[in-house]
């Protein structure tokens, strides 16, 4: 039998997974009892549920029916995300300038119709309206600039 | 008059001179945000969240109530001009509201949504300064047992009031409330779930979640849907309705309003609920229901008074029980938490200042939304044809440093991005991430009450059925989960649903 991949079993799939680790990684907590409840009671409850919730999702999507998951847009998934994660790991080392730079960047390239002068100015526009913002604006305590 | 004393000491902290700044400026940001097409109130929270880390308590309060009056606002002049309804609460607005644009009534559609929703503001508010004390009163008998029988309660109603299945929103609690289980237990002082990370030991920002999810997740399957409609913005003129027009909104802007108040109060109730059952009302109290969809006043004044009294009302669970009934009310308990304040009877009873004070800057909001609306419009409708490409990289650098803001904590960014590619694949999923952020929030409280309760019965768990009002909110609950598997409401829920196109 030949599976389709729909929204339904991709959500199931996904919360079994979560209920399943959750349980499994959470067995290193304390149980406890009801009365006094260790670390672990109230997580392992929600696992559970999770689980039954999960696997209740993946029958009905076996059984047929549901809407198939269309194509991934990969461009703006991997590039936004990534832009977003490289202003995460280059705020403290380069400074908002720099980083905010690199976002917009990145962000831009994940959209079709990219034009390198407009992008350029966009990056340095933002990033400076940024800064006059939070830095000068709200007097957040973030590095204008260090290289 | 108690309520008098209580609403002028709410004036005198609401007309200082920096929480009325803010008020404005919460309008106005909230407004500007709101109005883009797309973004609803929780991304526009969202994203405005870090204009208020620094501020004082009550002030950022009082800032991200303004935000919250002018996104809802925003949304509807969306709604309204171009037929891009950005949240779930104006689409009913966008279905008569459009069509009067259409028809050269742009300006009146504008100024009855304004206008209605001011109306329904003034009402509600005057119901939370009336009804809150006596509601904290009674809240503050709730014991443990009762408190997780709400929370209980108002997770089930929020889950038969979302969009889309049911199954999947159960789902999404449980992941929210799993997530809220990340930190260090504060009973027992054992991390949980943080993977040997120190900084993960207070627990994931909401404001992370909510960022990562509603501004970099929503941005990211916006991209990919690419091609969206351009549409083409009507002018806007004779702003001013006309005698007899005022007449024609004013019984359907009241009757929005009562029906919006009383449902806003109820757990799971909200703007949504409340602009659908509206429409629904004017429909059938209407003497020709079929100029409904073809430019009815009825219908814009209607829906709009609901949203707004119900958007206003539900400020009265939040604030009396600690209870949010919607998605934006649990990120107003966040936004709460993240200034250590935790929401709830004790709340009116220690900082009366910080009650009040919000309770009038709502009525300030609503008042500032008419002034700036009316004569701004023609801005707004400008903004409205801003190109995307422009916008969204602002969004994201806007979030970027937000996250980055509330700790200092470039860690937090990256958990961001993750939670980004979360709330993309939720969209995806055509899973709601809204109850998700709920069970976040009430995750925590649920545990604490539950073990408290059990703690004080000795393991008994007959502790939620002896209590009077424990019993009574889960009698409730297992009413609304009858109500749940009946199959003729389930359909008729989805019905309402299907055509909002949501």
């Amino acid at each position: 039998m030949k599976v389709r991949i729909t929204t339904d079993l991709l959500t199931g799939v996904l919360f079994v997974a979560l209920g399943a680790f959750a349980i499994i990684y959470g067995s290193r907590y304390a149980l406890g009892t009801a009365s006094r409840m260790g670390a672990g009671y109230f997580p392992l409850l929600i696992s559970c549920g999770l689980l039954l919730i999960g696997a209740f999702l993946v029958a009905r999507a076996l059984l047929g029916g549901g809407e198939a998951l269309g194509a991934i847009g990969w461009r703006p998934l991997i590039l936004v995300l990534a832009g977003v994660l490289a202003f995460g790991l280059l705020i403290d080392r380069l400074g908002l300038l720099a980083a905010g730079v690199l976002l917009v960047l990145a962000a831009r390239a994940a959209d079709r119709g990219f034009g390198l002068f407009e992008t350029a100015l966009l990056a340095v526009g933002l990033s400076l309206a940024a800064a006059a913002i939070f830095i000068y604006g709200l007097g957040l305590p973030i590095k204008l600039l260090r290289l | 008059m108690e309520v008098l004393g209580n609403l002028g000491l709410g004036f005198s902290v609401a007309l200082a001179q920096a929480n009325l700044l803010y008020c404005f400026l919460g309008v106005l940001l909230g407004t500007i945000i709101g109005v883009l097409p797309g973004l609803g109130p929780v991304a526009t929270i969202s994203i405005l969240l870090p204009f208020t880390f620094g501020l004082q308590p009550q002030t950022a309060l009082i800032m991200l109530a303004g935000i919250y009056y002018g996104a809802q606002y925003g949304g509807s002049t969306t709604a309204i001009l171009v037929n891009l309804p950005g949240e779930s609460s104006s689409v009913v607005t966008a279905i008569d509201g459009h069509q009067m644009a259409r028809r050269g009534k742009a300006g009146l559609a504008l100024a009855t949504a304004a206008l209605s929703s001011f109306l329904a503001g003034t009402f509600a508010t005057l119901v939370l300064a009336a009804a809150a004390p006596s509601l904290a009163e009674v809240a503050l008998q709730f014991g443990p047992a009762d408190y997780f029988s709400l929370m209980v309660f108002g997770l089930v109603a929020a889950v038969i009031l979302a969009h889309g299945s049911v199954v999947n929103a159960i789902g999404m609690i449980l992941v929210g409330m799993l997530l809220g289980t990340i930190g260090i237990d504060v009973n027992t002082s054992v991390p949980r779930f943080t993977f040997g990370i120190p900084q993960l030991g207070d627990g994931i920002d909401f404001a992370v979640i909510a960022m990562g999810i509603f501004g970099i997740g929503e941005t990211v399957a916006n991209l990919e849907r690419s091609g969206a409609a351009r549409s083409y913005v009507q002018a806007v003129k004779n702003l001013w309705p006309a005698p007899q027009e005022l007449r024609a909104m004013l019984a359907p802007a009241w009757r929005g309003t009562l029906l919006g108040s009383a449902l806003g109060i109820l757990p799971g109730g909200g703007p949504v609920l409340a602009s659908f059952s509206a429409y629904a009302l004017e429909k059938k109290v209407a003497k020709k229901p079929e100029r409904f969809g073809q430019g009815a006043i009825e219908g814009v004044a209607g829906p709009e008074a609901a949203n707004n009294g119900a958007a206003q009302a539900s400020f009265i669970p939040l604030l009396t029980l600690g209870l949010p009934s919607n998605a934006v009310m649990a990120l107003m308990i966040g936004a709460l938490m993240m200034h250590g304040l935790h929401p709830g009877p004790q709340l009116m009873r220690d900082k009366p200042e910080l009650f009040w004070g919000l309770v009038a800057s709502m009525w300030l909001g609503n008042l500032m939304l008419v002034v700036l609306n009316l004569p701004l419009v023609g801005f707004w409708a400008k903004l409205l044809t801003m190109p995307y490409r422009l916008l969204y990289p602002a969004i994201l650098l806007i979030c970027a440093i937000g996250v980055y803001s509330i700790n200092n904590s470039a860690l937090d960014v990256l958990v961001a991005s993750i939670f980004g590619f979360v709330g993309y694949l939720l969209y995806r999923l055509h899973c709601e991430p809204a109850p998700l952020l709920l069970g976040f929030i009430l995750g925590p409280l649920i545990e604490e009450n539950l073990r408290r309760a059990l703690v004080i019965s000795h393991g008994n768990p007959s502790v939620f059925i002896e209590r009077p009002i424990s019993c009574t909110l889960l009698i409730l609950t297992a009413v609304l989960v009858v109500f749940l598997a009946a199959p003729m409401i389930r359909s008729g829920r989805e019905r309402v649903f299907r055509e909002s196109g949501t």
